[in-house]
């Protein structure tokens, strides 16, 4: 068996520790370019997701590098993910591709069990703790590089030593080294030359996929990031993996205040990461200045979510950013600058007692929104 | 309360004629009337209604949910309660678009001026207790007493099951249906006749009842292909215990409520003797991104025509019939010459 995975942010190397320890052969799927995301426009569905698009062209990536199973969960729920497999499959036997499609509608452990082709437990879950832990190592070091990119004079330094961070975490074998690795480079991120000013602090949330990706979201943390914003973000791959009880309990606590906060806009569930989309708005109003909300385009719980937001009178301005596979660049980053520069007026005149003084109450932070 | 408690019978509740109007509304207007309250329906829909929706959401929000917007406007001062439910799953594990789950939160933004909105929960996969609780918070504006709500639940319920297998067994659409059934004064244009035996064709349009028959999103698509001399079926018009095992041909187990009359019903006209499939889904609708795609495999290799109208509220009429004559110019071709290898 010859696995092959699709791409989401930094999981594979979590997923390749796992497989070495269980020595399951994983093809390394290429990381995502613009052929990948051609590749799947091509024979996707036109007005399926993104996520759905960008899958099918790693999908066939990995196929063409030798795999001969593809994993895909999927599962019963309001949103499109779940039905996923079901296209992906079908669309990729139409193709001619040959391979085996586990995929299985009740959650990762029973995928887990086909693919370690039922090793004994014992091995798996030390497999697995160790991939979760270089999971959450590298969860650390993109928290620990939001912080510093934002106040790093040399921006380029601090990109050069995060990839090279991720790239020690994925060889480290042991974890001592693992422990060792992250240490190094946390210290020599937070080693280097800062600004003085105290960054904005800009939240990003949104659809799942696209805010953990940065092939997806083109890479929207670190073009906040150069423009001098500190990037906070909820949500992490480890929220999925309910196994770790304190990753669950943390991660979950943190989504049911936003569920709580949301209540007066939006009472329930509506799939996704919806809920959370607005809850987000309330629950941060006062420690974030910003929010940038990504959303693939025609995702469903998402524009239920933008529906609802401007009617969030409390909370940061929010930045609805919209992605297909047309987006370009360019334009993404002329829109975070503006939004940055809107944020950063808004920031000074708020601490400036002339501006108070004179504007009196029309520049209080509740009415800059609707 | 008040109003409920002195004047019961004068209590109006408003139901918008959009969305699952056309799958629900012989039930819901059961279970007020049977409560003692007045139903009031909004108009058939008009460009006004689409105008309006369109302008309170987001542009990326589909049309039958700006339509939906529309109506519950033109509900505003015409009765005193809008019932917008979440309905958000009738069968164990499969759930609703995520629209239909945020209706009513939409909704409250969107027209901040409407009437109260009724907001309550459906949910099978909460338990019975949670649905009699939604049952309650339905009732509670008409009457206290829950074992007449529970009472008036179960004839709705019967209503909904009579109103499903009266359209299959008779061949109605949900308008035709609701109006014989009801009894209650229908607008004058909604009037279809299914074609007899003398329809030169017999053309299925699958895809969700709201775009079908809503004349406005639809642009008259059953109209027009009746006024063309065919007979035109919808999914409506089969026993559900054939969608069902139609579905279960094609992607084995249902995810969303209604797959049936998408991927159930496309699998089933592609292999039941009609002489054309149109299939009609709304620009960006989610749920159909996937499931008419499932369809359109399935007819790739079918030989039965089949084409699929994307709308939106740009759509013009122009092309639309277009689109329609060269649809029916291929099916009577077909027809004519039934030797030829599929296209």
């Amino acid at each position: 068996m010859r696995l092959g995975l699709t791409n989401m942010a930094n999981i594979d190397v979590a997923v390749r520790a796992m497989a070495k320890r269980l020595q399951i052969d994983l093809v390394r799927t290429p990381a995502s370019t613009r052929r990948t995301l051609s590749l799947g426009v091509k024979y996707s569905p036109e007005t399926a997701c993104l996520p759905f698009k960008l899958q099918i062209g790693n999908m066939i990536e990995a196929l063409e590098q030798g795999a001969d199973t593809l994993v895909m969960p999927g599962g019963p729920g309001p949103c499109r993910f779940g039905y996923y497999h079901r296209v992906h499959e079908m669309l990729l036997r139409e193709l001619g591709y040959k391979f085996r499609m586990i995929t299985q509608d009740n959650g990762i452990m029973n995928i887990v069990d086909s693919v370690t082709e039922h090793a004994p437990k014992a091995r798996v879950a030390a497999a697995f703790h160790f991939g979760i832990t270089k999971l959450k190592t590298i969860e650390e070091i993109d928290r620990c590089v939001h912080r510093v990119l934002a106040a790093a004079h040399d921006k380029g330094a601090v990109i050069r030593l995060h990839r090279g961070a991720i790239e020690a975490v994925d060889e480290a074998d042991s974890y001592r080294t693992l422990r060792r690795t992250k240490q190094e480079y946390i210290q020599e991120l937070e080693d280097l030359p800062k600004v003085d000013s105290p960054p904005l602090k800009i939240g990003i949330t949104g659809e799942f996929f696209l805010v953990i990706d940065p092939f997806a979201n083109m890479d929207v943390e670190t073009e906040l990031g150069k423009l001098g914003v500190e990037v906070r973000r909820s949500t992490a791959v480890s929220d999925w993996l309910r196994l770790n009880p304190f990753i669950y309990i943390f991660g979950l606590l943190e989504k049911y205040k936003s569920y709580r906060a949301a209540v007066p806009y939006l009472s329930r569930h509506v799939g996704g990461d919806g809920w959370q989309s607005v809850g987000a708005k309330v629950l941060h109003a006062e420690d974030w200045d910003g929010i940038v909300h990504l959303e693939p385009f025609g995702c469903m719980p998402e524009i239920v979510a933008r529906n609802i937001l401007p009617a969030v009178k409390e909370g940061p301005p929010v930045l609805n950013l919209v992605y297909d596979e047309h987006t370009g660049k360019a334009g993404l980053i002329s829109r975070l600058e503006a939004f940055v520069d809107m944020l950063k007026r808004q920031k000074k005149e708020r601490q400036s007692p002339l501006s108070r003084a004179s504007y009196g109450l029309s520049y209080e932070r509740n009415n800059h929104n609707g | 309360m008040t109003f409920q408690r002195r004047f019961p019978t004068l209590l109006r509740i408003g139901i918008p004629r959009a969305l699952l109007y056309y799958h629900y509304y012989p039930m819901w207007k059961t279970f007020f009337e049977t409560l003692g309250g007045e139903v009031v329906v909004s108009p058939p829909t008009t460009h006004t209604m689409l105008l309006e929706g369109s302008s309170r959401v987001v542009s990326d929000t589909c049309l039958p949910v700006k339509v939906f917007i529309g109506h519950v406007i033109s509900l505003v001062g015409k009765c005193d309660y809008v019932f917008v439910p979440s309905v958000r799953s009738m069968r164990v594990r499969v759930h609703n678009c995520p629209k239909f789950l945020g209706l009513p939160d939409m909704t409250k933004v969107a027209v901040p001026e409407s009437p109260p909105v009724m907001d309550i929960d459906i949910d099978v996969n909460r338990g019975r207790e949670k649905l009699l609780e939604a049952v309650y918070a339905a009732g509670k504006i008409l009457t206290n007493d829950r074992a007449r709500m529970e009472q008036a639940a179960e004839i709705a319920w019967e209503a909904n099951l009579h109103y499903r297998r009266f359209m299959s067994t008779r061949r109605l659409a949900p308008p035709q249906a609701i109006e014989r059934l009801s009894g209650s004064d229908p607008a004058p244009d909604q009037k279809w006749q299914v074609g007899g035996n003398q329809a030169r064709a017999t053309i299925a349009i699958i895809g969700h009842p709201y775009l079908t028959h809503d004349e406005i999103i639809s642009h008259r698509i059953i109209q027009r292909l009746e006024r063309a001399g065919c007979r035109v079926v919808t999914p409506e018009m089969v026993l559900a215990e054939e969608l069902e095992s139609a579905v279960a041909r094609t992607v084995g187990t249902s995810y969303w409520t209604f797959e049936d009359e998408v991927t159930g019903a496309g699998e089933y006209f592609l292999n039941n003797g009609v002489d054309g499939v149109i299939s009609v889904v709304a620009f960006a609708c989610g749920p159909d991104s996937l499931m008419m795609e499932v369809v359109q495999q399935r007819a790739r290799s079918s030989p039965v025509p089949y084409m699929n109208l994307a709308l939106d509220e740009h759509t013009g009429e122009a092309g639309m019939i277009t689109r329609l004559e060269a649809f029916l110019d291929m099916v009577m071709r077909k027809k004519r010459r039934p030797s030829c290898a599929s296209a």
